[in-house]
């Protein structure tokens, strides 16, 4: 007996404003940056506040104010309690993997309305005290006596102090040990991609992303967020992309990973960002229900593994899944949004789609045939937007739709990398032609 | 023996007086039964004191221990000494349960207040709620009297005396955070433990003194610093009451004077304080502005005969200082307010005025940051008619003008559900022609606040014709359910509170260009307890806006209403007031005034008249009496009490006067007939021109009060 799937619409998906860490939305808390997308997207439509059956967010910072982010943004949307709310944690596809839980419960039945996204404050990860001060710490609580106490505290050494920063620690692969930028640099060797390669296609990014902002694209997509420490003002679009970016700004850049002889920069490689998006998910009982007008149709997705180490290929095996799963070729695809972690790595995805040989050494048995620039990234990407890392999941998917829908064109695929070794991938359809 | 207000139980050799026993009312208070019945159960208490371990005070009744004495039985009392013998029944039953030899213990949970305040502090221990709705104090002084019960004697002993001064003389209430931080309680619990642990404390709670205690007691325990204490209280009062108001000046009295007494001549002096203090004029205006606070808090318009539609979700048309006052408004009642404009940049301004709204609350640890957080990010600013398909109130506050609000009405119907309410915030349109831009104009109603929003208790509901009952009733809930004022006012120019507010800023014109110097006049003004004489209030409102307000308002009422070309000269020259920073007086960036504008007061030349304060404030204040009148004959509102209170709090009326109807009420109205009369013939046939209504309360010899 086969599952028989329903059909999962997409009704509408918004994003915040993206901002580099540590700039205009550094003290907007995870929470924040998703709660008002799903008022906001749940105010257009006559869905009460009481018939969300889930809410699922991505996030990896895992706030420690905020252990279940899914169900705060919940609330904070002013959702009924009733409302249940979880959080879910695949690193760079955190967002993926929200909305590919809300595809299979509504494709499987068990749920009508499912509010999912992605949020991510990567300024506001923490500094974390080292192990040697935290035992310091447990030891002197745990003395009875003053003596004890002293002694407890006597094995103090200021090292100690030397905080482990999260963020830093998160970007490195726990399992083969190298940092993710190194990732790329490897990529970046075995295939021969060129630091010029890099600097051009990075700047071609921001002009992209400028352009778009330039023509009002993105005014679909971003919702207004209020932000600094009175929360007065208005952020209206992405700190981040550079007009007066140029190839030769970028190669006066030096490599930051691989110091002495790399070739991936800052300026090659995605800045570390803040930013949420949020997609709402319906069944077709419910689109009939509240007289919904969806914007695309969920197809499929497809999540694949492989080295930690070369992690950056994850999109050549996610695609090449899903292919296999859907039946639709990439050709077959109107646009293509793969996040742009590293320019390498997603040249190095690119080398993979167009050559027999690089394919074969990832297992993958079918030449796809690299994507034309005219339907890969045409807004920019993550080296212009920045990648909020819980949500750039779901973000690729909302910027899909709204571009597939301005073009009146058919499918499209979302595709990204994902640290520690994994690559995500997902099929929409749009439905406003 | 059998009590009927209060539940009296022995168990376990612990007494229980429980009361709110057999009372239907939200809250219970000490009448003229319930002390009598605790009176005897005092008693019996002594008479059982060997079977006893000891007493629990408590309340059977949700959210409220005692709201305090019946304010009904204070209001009937006639002479000084059935004052002070009153305040003296009173003190004699405390002092028992004082007096008590086993150990006393009283829970509160919800409104302790006065009475009920002064029955806790004579127990040996008082426990209370971590209940929200919990909450202590001594009012008596907003009601223009002194506690007289005790409270002035007590309060001191238990929280030390600049605590108890701050208590009693602001009146203000402690919830049991604060009330455990100053030591007013001795252990604060959750409302279904209280009475179960009250019993724990009759070996007393005796709490260890800090060392920062020890420091202060020593500090304002002794004679010198207690003098200081006092002198440094009396300024604050003088500064923050100006001298008007006689109860805190009495309490100061009463308690310097008796530092040294002992338990019972100090009371006879509080007592005796209290018996002149309840039949003074001030404590019967304070306490008839009671009244009229209490019967406001109860709809009693138009019958609605359908169900009254439900005010969940809000939307403020319009973001400026005003649309986004009423944005915070919407938002400090969980209404999740969408907040549209036409350009961005009014969007900001209207999330600046609600963030400073509830960052003076923040700064005044009235709210966390996290509250406020939330709060404020639940306005959602937008460009677009999105989400209004959901919204259950729309008020609209964009540019005073009626071709544009007509039409963005109409535009606005279209997006919201058949039984969204829309209002109006206009401040002098006419509300009935408004009306007609709606398919709809049942719904539709002028709601009208005063700037700014988060300052001014009022708010005036302005109907029409085709208005029906169920919108007035349930805008009246709504305002009652986000801590406003409401009063219900016809359709006409300048409503209530403007209309009358009209002679008071037309009149300082024509004295300024009598001749009357402005620091005179507005001086005058202060002096009869306003809180901003005519010219300041003209800066703060600005002046191209009253000036706009009067035209129409003359174009209404004819020459009644005409206004001295004053104002108008001033705009021509750009002196629009405290926006523009300069007005009839000049303002620094912070909109302090610094000084009178010379260059504005150049306009009026040379002319210099005497004239006494009384006559400036007779000018001033009979035409708007002679208003109210024509007012009440128009049948713009229904009763006197709803002039007295629009005025109170809409402009802010000296409190202590009743309003201004009470105050005409007291001065006698055929004194103010003859004297409108008189000005009709010496200053202004026109501007003067006696109220028939008003001749006809004179002839009938009634009061406005009688009507």
């Amino acid at each position: 007996m086969t599952l028989s799937l329903k059909d999962v619409y997409i009704v509408d998906g918004r994003r915040s404003p993206h901002a580099k860490a540590g700039a205009d939305l550094k003290d907007v808390a995870a929470p924040y940056l998703g709660a008002y997308l799903v008022r906001k997207i749940l105010d257009a439509t006559s869905i009460p506040n009481d018939e969300v059956d889930e809410v699922i967010f991505g996030n990896t910072g895992s706030p420690a104010k905020y252990p279940n982010v899914g169900r705060v943004i919940a609330l904070e949307a002013g959702l009924h309690k009733k409302t249940s709310g979880y959080t879910v944690h695949r690193n760079c596809a955190s967002g993926m993997e929200a909305i590919s839980q809300a595809y299979m419960k509504i494709a499987a039945g068990r749920c009508d309305v499912i509010v999912a996204g992605g949020v991510e404050s990567m300024s506001q990860m923490p500094l974390i005290y080292s192990k040697e001060m935290t035992d310091l710490f447990v030891n002197v609580m745990k003395a009875r006596s003053f003596s004890d106490k002293v002694k407890a505290l006597s094995a103090f050494r200021p090292p100690f102090l030397s905080p482990i920063i999260a963020i830093e620690q998160g970007l490195t692969d726990p399992f083969c040990g190298l940092n993710m930028g190194l990732t790329a640099e490897l990529l970046a060797r075995e295939f021969g991609i060129s630091r010029e390669e890099q600097d051009e296609f990075a700047n071609k990014s921001h002009h992209k992303a400028v352009t778009a902002e330039a023509e009002g694209k993105f005014a679909d997509e971003i919702v207004p967020l209020a932000y600094g420490n009175k929360l007065e003002k208005l952020l209206h679009k992405d700190v981040g992309p550079r007009g007066n970016s140029t190839v030769e700004g970028l190669a006066k850049m030096k490599p930051y990973f691989e110091r002495k002889s790399g070739t991936v920069t800052v300026g090659n490689s995605c800045p570390i960002t803040d930013g949420g998006s949020a997609l709402l998910f319906c069944s077709e009982e419910a689109v009939k229900k509240y007289n919904l007008n969806p914007i695309a149709r969920m197809i499929d997705f497809h999540f694949h593994g492989l080295e930690p180490e070369r992690m950056g290929m994850g999109p050549l095996l996610a695609m090449d899944g899903l292919v296999k799963r859907t039946g639709v070729a990439i050709q077959d695809c109107d646009l293509v949004e793969i996040n742009e972690a590293f320019a390498a790595q997603l040249l190095g995805v690119q080398r993979g789609l167009g050559n027999k040989e690089i394919a074969s050494r990832f297992d993958v048995d079918t030449v796809h045939g690299e994507i034309p620039e005219e339907k890969l990234n045409v807004n920019g990407g993550a080296i212009a937007l920045g990648h909020p890392v819980g949500s750039t999941g779901s973000r690729l998917v909302v910027t899909l739709m709204h571009e597939l829908k301005r073009r009146k064109a058919d499918k499209g695929i979302a595709s990204l990398c994902i640290g520690g070794g994994q690559g995500g991938a997902c099929l929409i359809e749009n439905l406003i032609k | 023996m059998s009590y009927e207000r209060i539940k009296f139980e022995i168990e376990n050799k612990v007494a229980y007086v429980g009361f709110g026993y057999n009372c239907d009312k939200s809250m219970t208070v000490l009448d003229e039964q319930t002390l009598t019945e605790l009176r005897d159960i005092v008693e019996e208490c002594h008479q059982k004191k060997k079977e006893l371990d000891g007493v629990v005070f408590h309340s059977l009744k949700k959210n409220c221990f005692l709201a305090g004495a019946d304010i009904n039985l204070i209001a009937s009392l006639k002479t000084e000494n059935e004052g002070a013998h009153g305040a003296e029944q009173g003190q004699n039953i405390f002092n028992r349960i004082e007096d008590l030899p086993v150990p006393t213990v009283v829970c509160i949970d919800g409104v302790c207040l006065g009475g009920g305040m002064e029955l806790s502090l004579s127990c040996n221990t008082i426990v209370c709620s971590d209940n929200p709705k919990t909450s202590m104090g001594l009012p008596e002084v907003k009601l223009g009297l002194i506690p007289g019960f005790g409270g002035t004697y007590r309060m001191p002993r238990r929280v030390g005396l600049p605590t108890a001064l701050d208590l009693i003389l602001t009146g203000k209430g402690l919830d049991s955070r604060k009330a455990k931080k100053v030591g007013l309680v001795d252990e604060v619990y959750p409302k279904e433990n209280l009475v179960k642990m009250a019993p724990k404390h009759f070996g007393g709670s005796k709490k260890k003194q800090g060392f920062k205690d020890t420091i202060e007691h020593l500090a304002s325990d002794n004679f010198l610093s207690r003098k200081i204490i006092f002198q440094k209280a009396r300024e604050n009062v003088l500064k923050q009451t100006k001298g008007f108001y006689q109860a805190p000046l009495k309490i100061l009295d009463v308690m310097e004077a008796g530092m040294m007494k002992g338990r019972s001549s100090y009371l006879a002096s509080e007592a005796q304080a209290f018996g002149e203090l309840c039949v003074g004029e001030q404590s019967k205006n304070l306490q008839h502005l009671f009244f009229l606070m209490e019967s406001s808090k109860k709809y009693n318009g138009p019958q609605s005969e359908g169900e009254l539609p439900v005010l969940k979700r809000g939307a403020a048309l319009g973001a400026g200082t005003m649309g986004g006052g009423i944005a915070w408004l919407m938002a400090e009642s969980d209404m999740a307010p969408l907040m549209k404009d036409i350009g961005p940049e009014a969007l900001d301004l209207g999330l600046k005025q609600s963030s400073s709204n509830f960052m003076g609350k923040v700064v005044r640890k009235k709210m966390t940051y996290d509250e406020f957080e939330r709060k404020q990010r639940s306005i959602t600013p937008q460009l677009d008619y999105s989400g209004f398909n959901k919204v259950d109130l729309v008020i609209e506050a964009v540019v005073e003008n009626m071709d544009i609000k007509k039409s963005v009405f109409a535009e606005t119907e279209k997006h919201v559900p058949e039984t969204c309410l829309l209002t109006s915030n206009t401040s002098s349109l006419s509300v009935e022609d408004m009306s007609t831009a709606l398919e709809k104009p049942s719904r539709f109603a002028g709601l009208h606040f005063f700037n700014p929003v988060h300052r001014m208790p009022l708010v005036e509901i302005i109907t029409h014709s085709k208005i029906a009952p169920e919108t007035i009733e349930a805008l009246y809930n709504w305002c009652l359910k986000v801590k406003k004022t409401p009063v219900v006012v016809g359709d006409g120019p300048g409503f209530l509170v403007n209309r009358i507010l009209m002679p008071y800023l037309n009149e300082a014109g024509y004295l300024l260009i009598e001749g009357v110097p402005m620091k005179e006049l507005d001086e005058a003004c202060l002096n009869f307890g306003m809180p901003m004489g005519p010219c300041r209030l003209l800066d703060e409102i600005g002046i191209d806006v009253a000036v706009k307000v009067a035209k129409i308002i003359h174009a209404g009422l004819g020459d009644r209403a005409e206004s001295s070309d004053l104002s108008q000269q001033m705009v021509d020259k750009g002196f629009l007031g405290k926006k523009s920073g300069k007005g009839f007086y000049i303002y620094d960036e912070k909109g302090k005034p610094t000084g009178p504008n010379e260059e504005a007061l150049a306009i009026l030349g040379s002319a210099r008249k005497k004239m006494s304060e009384t006559d400036i404030q007779m000018r001033v204040f009979l035409p708007m009496i002679n208003e109210a009148s024509y007012i009440l004959d128009d049948g713009i509102v229904k009763k006197p009490s709803d002039v007295d209170l629009g005025l109170i709090f809409g402009i802010g009326f000296p409190p202590f006067r009743g309003g201004l109807l009470r105050y005409a009420d007291g001065e006698g109205l055929e004194r103010i007939y003859k004297a409108i009369e008189k000005f009709a013939s010496e200053v202004s046939a026109n501007r003067y021109a006696p109220s028939p209504f008003l001749k006809k309360l004179v002839d009938d010899k009634k009061k406005f009060y009688d009507l």
